[in-house]
């Protein structure tokens, strides 16, 4: 009795102090700590790949660890695979959707309305047949592409989705880098940036969209406000170049007194 | 004689310069100085009919001023510039004598906005009200 | 006689003006040999004047609170009519000033204008001088900005160094244990109210001391360049046969004053961002410090200094020391000589000080 009395203090001294630790160790807030990647992470072949792959990832960069996917218990080698511990492993085919959709609601949303989505388990694909499992990347316009897509069907509807976006892609982009260089000069974007926002998840969810003709006419709409964006951008670039023709009729005026301020010096010289 | 010519010359080029400089440094300042401009047309101020107390005024903010909006025993809404046209103090409203006391000189007015007694030149000016839905706009 | 005439007699008979301008204007004589280093403390004044101008427009629109500041600034720079130009000659002419003013220090001392009886100026100069580096501190960190929190963390850090009282002092500047809400109340009442205050008086106090004294003759093109002074009495250095300071210096000073400005402003509207790095425009955020946080261009050899030596406290006094034995030049340095090239060994400290400096501040840049 006794005995047990003490090992249980023992383990709440150690869980406790391990917590302190993790609270306050900056390492430990980083996912290098978790009890998967210390078994997993040297482990060769089959257990060690997904680690692998996992380095790098954007989940990886964003502090999304193997817990956060699959469950269990991060902290407790012991425990780290039960299923009382909210431990899932691996989804079947069919539940794939459900598993990423935890995170991605909205796409999940949209990609089940997709033919992609009411294929699901007939031979359509599920969201790692594109994205990739572990490796998962920032999405972008080249997931769609000839070797991916024409592994079920011909490329050319998803090429015109693909060409329909492209526009669209590289406005967000390029209004993006503006508004940085404009962040950088102290000018205010707080607005600018929450409409492209907006914009950008309205484009993004275009992506598990199949059918061309909405493609067309969403991304038409989403350019227009773009558009709107890019010209208020423009006006403060046009604002920035008067203000330097000012500064140089400013700097000219004053070189031009300065010279007559030093001719007339000079007439008083002997 | 050349000297004092150029001399001249000099001088009222430089004065020149100068006084475009001053007038280039008084712009910038007297724009950064002017009071930021009110949107004089939109500026509808709304609420809940349910802000306005029983037997109160409710006082709001309106376009950059003051406004009231009193409720009459006859149960009409009316919507003044809370300014008293003397002085410029807000005038409050005395619910048992039923009318607007201007605590700085004892102005009074109707709840029309007349002037009772007291010091002011003109009345209180009217402020356009509309009920819809148990929401008051005003303006 | 004309009505202007007339209001200028009625002046002149109350005031004296005609004496008055005889006295200090025109019959104000100058060496003949005066050159343009000497218009420099003229810039300074009028760098002055529009630090005190452009400092009092914007506080009109600033508001010293935390939770407020970068907001405000953030309005004076998009949202209120030339705000941004308002904003940007303040915080560019605080650099300008320093800059200027280590040229008019090194003129001085380069002509050997800071040597007896002239020990005053130069105190009053050298205090002037790191009054500005605080005034220059203290604002720095009004914006309230990420880069001006994390400035002025590590710059209040330096300060725990100094043995026994260090930490406290570092408490005590900061007004609690880390840089916070209560540090930018007392960095902005030193900033717009006390050290304006104490600056405007030591100009008055520099100024006094010119006058009194007289200003100094270039040892340059001179045969005889040795110092007269003999020590024994009061004499005001007098320049019979000079030039007059009206209209002649006074036209050079304008000429100078123009080509600052012309110089100000091509930094103002054209690069204001070589003193502006991105981490001036994101708000300050305590819980994040951004890499490579570093100070202003002139405190970059000091920060260096601290990081060289193997502990912070014998930085902080090799830098005391440097500025120690800055502050008390004219009492080692005693030699009646004034011309340069007739001292080797100051010139060659000069110019190696020059040396070290730049290369401090170069190093620290891209350290």
């Amino acid at each position: 009795m006794r005995q047990s009395a003490t090992n249980r203090f023992c383990v709440i001294a150690c869980s406790t102090l391990l917590l302190l630790l993790t609270i306050l160790s900056p390492a430990a807030r980083g996912q290098e700590e978790t009890v998967c990647i210390q078994c997993h992470g040297p482990q060769p072949g089959k257990g060690g790949a997904p680690v692998k792959a996992w380095r790098g990832s954007i989940h990886a960069d964003n502090g999304i660890s193997c817990h956060s996917c699959h469950g269990g218990d991060p902290n407790d080698a012991a425990n780290a695979m039960s299923p009382a511990r909210g431990f899932v492993g691996t989804p079947q085919e069919a539940g794939i959707p459900a598993f990423c959709g935890r995170c991605h609601a909205g796409i999940m949303e949209d990609y089940l309305k997709s033919a992609h989505g009411r294929a699901l388990g007939k031979g359509g694909p599920t969201c790692v047949t594109c994205h990739g499992a572990h490796e998962v990347k920032k999405a972008n316009l080249e997931l769609i592409n000839e070797k991916s897509c024409s592994r079920c069907h011909p490329y050319d509807r998803a090429a015109g989705i693909k060409e329909a976006m492209r526009q669209t892609e590289g406005l967000i982009t390029d209004i993006e880098r503006k508004i940085e260089r404009f962040k950088g000069e102290g000018v205010d974007t707080e607005r600018h940036e929450k409409s492209l926002f907006s914009l950008r998840n309205r484009y993004h969810r275009l992506f598990h969209e199949v059918d061309t003709a909405k493609v067309k006419r969403e991304s038409s709409h989403i350019q227009q406000e773009l558009n709107t964006i890019n010209q208020t951008l423009e006006n403060l670039d046009e604002r920035n170049r008067r203000r330097k023709i000012a500064g140089a009729m400013v700097v000219g005026g004053l070189l031009v007194a300065a010279l007559i301020a030093h001719l007339l010096k000079r007439t008083y010289d002997d | 004689m050349q000297t004092t010519s150029r001399r001249k010359f000099l001088g009222i080029c430089l004065g020149g310069l100068a006084a475009a400089g001053t007038a280039a440094t008084a712009y910038p300042l007297l724009s950064y100085l002017a009071p930021r401009s009110i949107d004089e047309t939109g500026g509808k101020v709304t609420f809940p009919e349910t802000e306005i107390p029983p037997d109160g005024a409710k006082i709001f903010d309106y376009r950059g001023t003051t406004g009231v909006v009193i409720r009459k025993q006859s149960g009409e809404l009316v919507a003044l510039s809370a300014i008293c046209t003397h002085l410029g103090c807000i005038v409050q409203w005395e619910n048992e004598k039923q009318n607007f006391l201007c605590p700085c000189h004892a102005g009074r007015f109707t709840p029309d906005g007349a002037v009772i007694s007291g010091p002011p030149p003109k009345p209180l000016a009217k402020l356009p009200i509309t009920v819809a839905n148990g929401v008051v706009t005003v303006g | 006689m004309s009505p202007l005439k007339s209001i200028y007699h009625w002046l002149n008979v109350r005031l004296g003006v005609d004496e008055l301008v005889e006295k200090r204007l025109t019959g104000y004589l100058l060496p003949r040999s005066i050159n343009a280093w000497y218009s420099l403390g003229s810039v300074l004044l009028v760098i002055f004047g529009i630090q005190v101008v452009t400092g009092i427009l914007l506080l009109i629109y600033y508001v010293p609170d935390a939770e407020k500041a970068f907001k405000s600034v953030t309005y004076i720079m998009n949202d209120v009519h030339f705000g941004w130009l308002i904003r940007m000659c303040h915080a560019v002419g605080s650099n300008m000033m320093v800059a200027v003013l280590l040229l008019h220090m090194l003129s001085a001392l380069f002509m050997g204008s800071h040597k007896s009886p002239r020990e005053l100026n130069w105190v009053t100069g050298f205090i002037l001088f790191n009054l500005v580096l605080g005034i220059s501190l203290t604002g720095y960190l009004l914006p309230w900005s990420q880069l001006s929190f994390w400035a002025t963390t590590v710059a209040t850090n330096s300060a725990g160094a100094i043995p026994v009282i260090g930490q406290y002092l570092v408490e005590f500047l900061r007004g609690g244990k880390l840089v916070g809400p209560h540090t930018l109340g007392r960095f902005f009442a030193v900033h717009v109210v006390l050290l304006p205050l104490v600056i405007g008086a030591l100009i008055g106090a520099h100024l006094f001391l010119l006058e009194r004294i007289g200003v100094s003759t270039p040892p340059f093109g001179q045969k005889e360049t040795k110092s007269t002074w003999q020590g024994d009495e009061f004499r005001h250095e007098s320049h019979p046969g000079g030039i007059p300071f009206f209209p002649n210096y006074l036209l050079q000073d304008v000429t100078s004053i123009l080509i600052y400005l012309a110089i100000f402003f091509c930094v103002v509207f054209f690069s204001p961002y070589i003193f502006f790095p991105p981490t001036a425009f994101v708000p300050a955020d305590p819980f994040k410090t951004p890499a490579h946080i570093k100070p202003e261009w002139y405190f970059l050899a000091n920060y260096q200094t601290l990081k060289v030596f193997p502990s912070e406290l014998l930085g902080l006094m090799v830098q005391g020391a440097a500025m120690t034995f800055l502050a008390l030049i004219p009492f080692i340095d005693r030699g009646k000589e004034r011309h340069p090239l007739k001292r080797p060994l100051f010139l060659a400290c000069f110019i190696g000080g020059i040396i070290l400096f730049i290369g401090m501040t170069i190093w620290g840049h891209y350290s």
